[in-house]
């Protein structure tokens, strides 16, 4: 028994040109897809670009979506994807050296000291930079699983493989992670007693960007 | 319930964490009972997976900003007001006493014509369900432009 798509009704109204309908379509899709193409790519320019294309693609094929074919979800991450590799192959991806996001807000956070959101920020970009360094295979099963939160077999459908072959990305994706913020983290200068946030911490390396 | 191995319990904690709500949900009680009988033997594992969760965690994107959110809704380019599609545009209004002598061409031209006053003057779509924001209230796509969402 196939629960219902809860994106089909809203996706149909789209098709019907209902403007309602497309502000809370982009509303309710837009920032996981931003989220995927910003971790997929590692450039927030891009991802944006990826994010405003996919939706220009959905615009034309919703009158053409037939419900039951595939969740629109799951439509959604393929075409997303499908955006994210053309960039990757006009890169040439090399892994490493193309990070300019600024790490974002700790607005949903609630009070938070200086130190802790500096240290936040910079955690988070040595995550950034240790994904960007994965293979994009790698990146992409652990991007869709942990952060898109993607089932197994979503998420291997998706990639057009099976569930162990997904699970053994995954498997070398973690590793290789944890290798790499291990030495990181070994390379971080040991905090004293209480880290004053100047203006120059070990902020991360600007990214090159690569057009 | 398939007894959990350990071969399997390693493979699902580095494929997919420490978070039991991650694992395969057909295995995930299995795999629950193996790291509560098998604590020893599970609890490193589940504890150097956590430690990489956390980092993984660590990494937020920033929420999209309205800029790009106008940009995305406005590609859609759908009409602000109602303007009639598909088969309304055929509901034309037709007074009787346009139609009193009228040929054929003269139909077609007044039909047309009030069709065009029909558009101009048509309701804005519902707004029902729209959650406040300022950028909902721009207007969507130009006007005269081709159909994006038809």
């Amino acid at each position: 028994m196939n629960p219902r798509d809860p994106d089909a009704e809203l996706l149909a109204r789209v098709a019907r040109a209902d403007a309602s309908a497309v502000r809370q379509f982009v509303a309710r899709k837009l920032p996981r897809l931003l989220a995927l193409a910003v971790r997929m790519l590692g450039d927030r320019m891009e991802a944006e670009d990826v994010a405003q294309e996919t939706f220009v693609r959905i615009w034309k094929q919703a009158p053409h979506w037939r419900e039951g074919e595939a969740r629109v979800d799951t439509w959604l991450h393929r075409v997303a994807m499908n955006l994210c590799y053309d960039r990757l192959r006009v890169r040439r991806e090399v892994p490493d050296d193309t990070l300019d996001e600024t790490q974002p807000d700790d607005a949903g956070q609630g009070p938070i000291t200086p130190e802790a959101a500096l240290e936040a920020r910079q955690q988070g970009a040595r995550v950034r930079q240790a994904l960007a360094a994965l293979p994009p295979r790698q990146r992409e099963a652990l991007v869709l699983t942990y952060y898109q939160a993607l089932s197994n077999a979503e998420a291997a459908g998706l990639m057009g493989l099976t569930v162990d072959a997904l699970e053994s990305l995954l498997v070398r994706a973690r590793r290789s992670l944890r290798a790499q913020l291990s030495e990181a983290a070994a390379a971080k200068p040991a905090p004293q007693g209480r880290p004053r946030a100047r203006g120059r911490e070990a902020e991360p390396t600007p990214a090159a960007r690569k057009r | 319930m398939t007894p959990m191995t350990p071969q399997r319990f390693a493979q699902i904690v580095d494929a997919y964490g420490a978070d039991p709500r991650r694992w395969p949900e057909g295995e995930r009680a299995s795999a629950c009972a193996f790291a509560a009988a098998c604590p020893h033997e599970a609890q490193p594992r589940l504890d150097a997976a956590a430690a990489l969760d956390a980092c993984l965690a660590a990494d937020t994107v920033e929420a999209p900003g309205r800029a790009l959110q106008r940009r995305i809704v406005a590609s859609a380019h759908v009409p602000t007001r109602g303007w009639a599609t598909g088969a309304r545009s055929t509901r034309w209004w037709l007074p009787g006493a346009a139609l009193a002598g009228a040929g054929v061409a003269g139909l077609v031209a007044g039909a047309m014509a009030m069709s065009s006053v029909m558009m101009m003057s048509g309701e804005p779509t519902s707004t029902l369900h729209e959650p406040s924001s300022s950028y909902l209230s721009t207007g969507f796509g130009t006007s005269g432009e081709e159909g994006g969402v038809q």
